[in-house]
């Protein structure tokens, strides 16, 4: 018999597109995603926006909510996209092609909204608007669902928590920049020398959230 | 009006001469892919299974069970297991059956390989993305999965958790996962009653899995769903 | 020579990682290892001098207002491309890279090349830069996993250097996440020394 049917067989894998709802579960994702396994602290993901825009807390908080957003959009666009168009057709491995422009397409939308409805946040956002769609946290949440075999809701749930712990991330950051202002920091080390340094010891607070959660 | 539609043409054009050269692309590499997914497969499969009946060659065969609960996914699939024959006699010799244990930052796949009357007779991780150096040893020979050759699902148990195996020094975690999720196996199967020696499986079954495999379309989008899986497993 | 100083400039006045700070993510969390860092870099650098190589040929033909999402999909398709050949040919890196194979669709060096270079630039100087800006990123990565290894795991590209009694006990907190930063701290650190002797001296 064929070995990879056999296995395929003997993966107990959850099935795409189930729809158990199982709060535990749910409740797990989002303690892992935001504190355990940290997109930004722990994944590495979001790096750039990170560093860029957690000068000034406003604006940190601003973007943070247009993250999670694009997060959900993209979570929720990618998975359909994904189940009911590539799989069926064979062209999963358009995925990454597919993906990308949606998430391009929405992180227009956003700031065609942003312009119209809160003009104040798009100027203080400025670059880094369009640059959400080059942040590796989107299109990485989009990836991982598939590869997690997230049902949909889950897939949800996992880009919001992500949202919300890349946006906790960037607020402490803010904050510890901000006070950064006000210290002696040796020239060598100013700017984005030290910047990395306080997110190396923020990394390490979080480890401490390891094992929690199951 | 006529500007956009242009832009969008533009677009589009682009868009498919890039889905048309993957696809030429993957008539290519999918075959490969697959052979090789298909070889390593029958290799682990192979050496898990090599306890049971040594220098034996065996043959494989997925089996439906009757109220055989599934302690790893979510609400709807059934645990798969895999009966292992030494040809031509039909009589199992043993089980194999993938555990799944969410790990400090992956979800362990562990290959278990179980005898008649539920004692482990080999192990193999088939995936896992834990810390390197810390738990992405359990791989390693001589560590963790060694460890839990010759027991049975009630010995599956870390001294941590009042049982006699041992965590490995650092990764409480990871070795937590390996072991629970292979007791959760293999107490469903006993649960099952597929070790009470005899033949569990109803010969209805034993036809149908013999003629043709029994993959209900759900495998067959999580076969396609193969390729991108990152996290999720190589499988 | 403006050919030999578009290879240069990636290297060092421009180097993605260490002026630019682009592509941070990918950098951190797949330099582990030497082994794995090589084979990123040299999937990166496939995708740049390909990708700087289309765009700069179709620079005349895409309308500017469309141009981002078009040099997306070409580097979308191009990244595909070495997913699919590594997985089918180099198994066990592909496995290894694993979230970030894909994820070099958004490495911003990528696409700031593009927009940045390949976009007004004839196409051999912009397949030389890119060239350039991809031994750059793997320089980087190599020094950064080079470190990382060795104080985390003893070892360099897998041979023991530090012997066993290190190995058993290493500085573990460099392969883990925190390192990555902290390391990359220090690392900007001493290049900022280095840039503000040489401009003193100036």
């Amino acid at each position: 018999m064929n070995a990879a049917v056999m296995l395929s067989a003997l993966m107990a894998a959850p099935d795409a597109g189930g729809s158990g709802f199982d709060i535990g579960r749910m409740m797990a994702i989002i303690f892992a995603a935001v504190f355990v396994n940290n997109f930004v602290l722990s994944r590495f993901l979001g790096i750039c926006p990170f560093l860029g825009v957690s000068k000034q807390l406003d604006s940190a908080i601003g973007m943070g909510a247009a993250v999670i957003f694009v997060l959900a959009m993209a979570a929720l666009g990618c998975w359909v996209v994904y189940y009911l168009l590539l799989v069926p057709m064979g062209l999963g491995y358009l995925s990454t092609l597919t993906f990308i422009l949606i998430i391009a397409a929405l992180v227009q939308l956003v700031e065609m909204i942003l312009l119209k409805y809160s003009p104040g946040l798009y100027r203080a956002l400025g670059i880094y608007l369009p640059l959400i769609t080059t942040n590796c946290a989107v299109l990485g949440v989009a990836v991982l669902n598939i590869g997690e075999r997230y049902s949909l809701g889950e897939s949800i749930v996992n880009a919001i928590a992500a949202g919300i712990g890349f946006t906790l991330a960037l607020i402490l950051m803010a904050g510890l920049r901000q006070k950064l202002e006000m210290a002696d920091v040796p020239p060598a080390l100013q700017g984005k020398p030290i910047a990395f340094l306080i997110a190396g010891i923020m990394s390490i607070a979080f480890l401490g959230f390891a094992g929690m959660g199951g | 009006m006529a500007e956009m539609l242009k832009l969008g043409l533009v677009l589009m054009v682009v868009s498919l001469v890039a889905a048309v050269a993957l696809g030429l692309v993957n008539r290519q590499t999918a075959p490969v892919i697959a052979v090789q997914q298909e070889m390593a497969k029958q290799a682990a499969m192979t050496v898990v299974a090599a306890n049971l009946s040594p220098g034996d060659s065996l043959a494989f065969d997925s089996i439906e069970v009757e109220g055989l609960e599934n302690p790893y996914a979510s609400v709807n699939s059934s645990l798969r297991v895999v009966r292992v024959t030494v040809p031509p006699d039909p009589q199992g010799i043993g089980y194999l059956f993938i555990a799944y244990g969410k790990g400090y930052s992956s979800t362990i796949q562990t290959m278990v390989a179980v005898d008649a009357a539920g004692v482990v007779a080999g192990t193999t991780i088939l995936f896992q993305s834990e810390t390197p150096g810390l738990g992405a040893n359990v791989t390693e020979p001589g560590k963790l999965i060694d460890r839990l050759n010759g027991i049975t699902a009630s010995e599956a148990v870390l001294t941590k958790d009042g049982g006699d195996i041992d965590a490995m020094t650092g990764c409480t975690i990871t070795s937590r996962a390996v072991v629970n999720s292979v007791r959760a196996g293999m107490d469903a199967m006993d649960q099952a009653g597929l070790f009470s020696g005899a033949a569990p499986v109803d010969a209805a079954h034993e036809e149908a899995a013999a003629e043709a495999p029994p993959v209900p379309e759900r495998e067959m989008a999580a076969d396609s769903a193969l390729e991108p899986a990152r996290e999720g497993g190589p499988l | 020579m403006s050919l030999m100083k578009d290879f240069t400039n990636g290297l060092f006045n421009e180097n993605p990682i260490f002026r630019l700070t682009l592509g941070t993510c990918p950098f951190l969390a797949v330099t582990t290892s030497v082994e794995n860092a090589i084979g990123m870099g040299a999937a990166a650098m496939f995708v740049l001098v390909c990708s700087n190589f289309l765009v700069s040929l179709l620079r005349n033909l895409i309308p500017s207002e469309v141009r981002i999402p078009c040099y997306i999909v070409i580097i979308a398709a191009f990244v595909t491309l070495v997913d699919m050949v590594m997985a089918a040919y180099t198994p066990d890196l592909h496995k290894a890279l694993g979230i970030f194979i894909p994820l070099i669709v958004v490495n911003c060096i990528i696409l700031g090349r593009a927009e940045g270079f390949a976009n007004r630039n004839p196409v051999l100087n912009s397949v030389i830069d890119g060239i350039g800006m991809g031994i750059g990123f793997t320089l980087a990565m190599l020094l950064l996993a080079t470190f990382r290894e060795i104080l985390g795991n003893g070892t360099w590209l897998n041979i023991n250097i530090l012997g066993d009694a290190y190995t058993n006990q290493p500085l573990l907190i460099a392969i883990l996440a925190p390192g990555a930063f902290i390391l990359l701290g220090f690392i900007l650190g001493v290049f900022n020394i280095m840039g503000n002797r040489k401009g003193g001296r100036r």
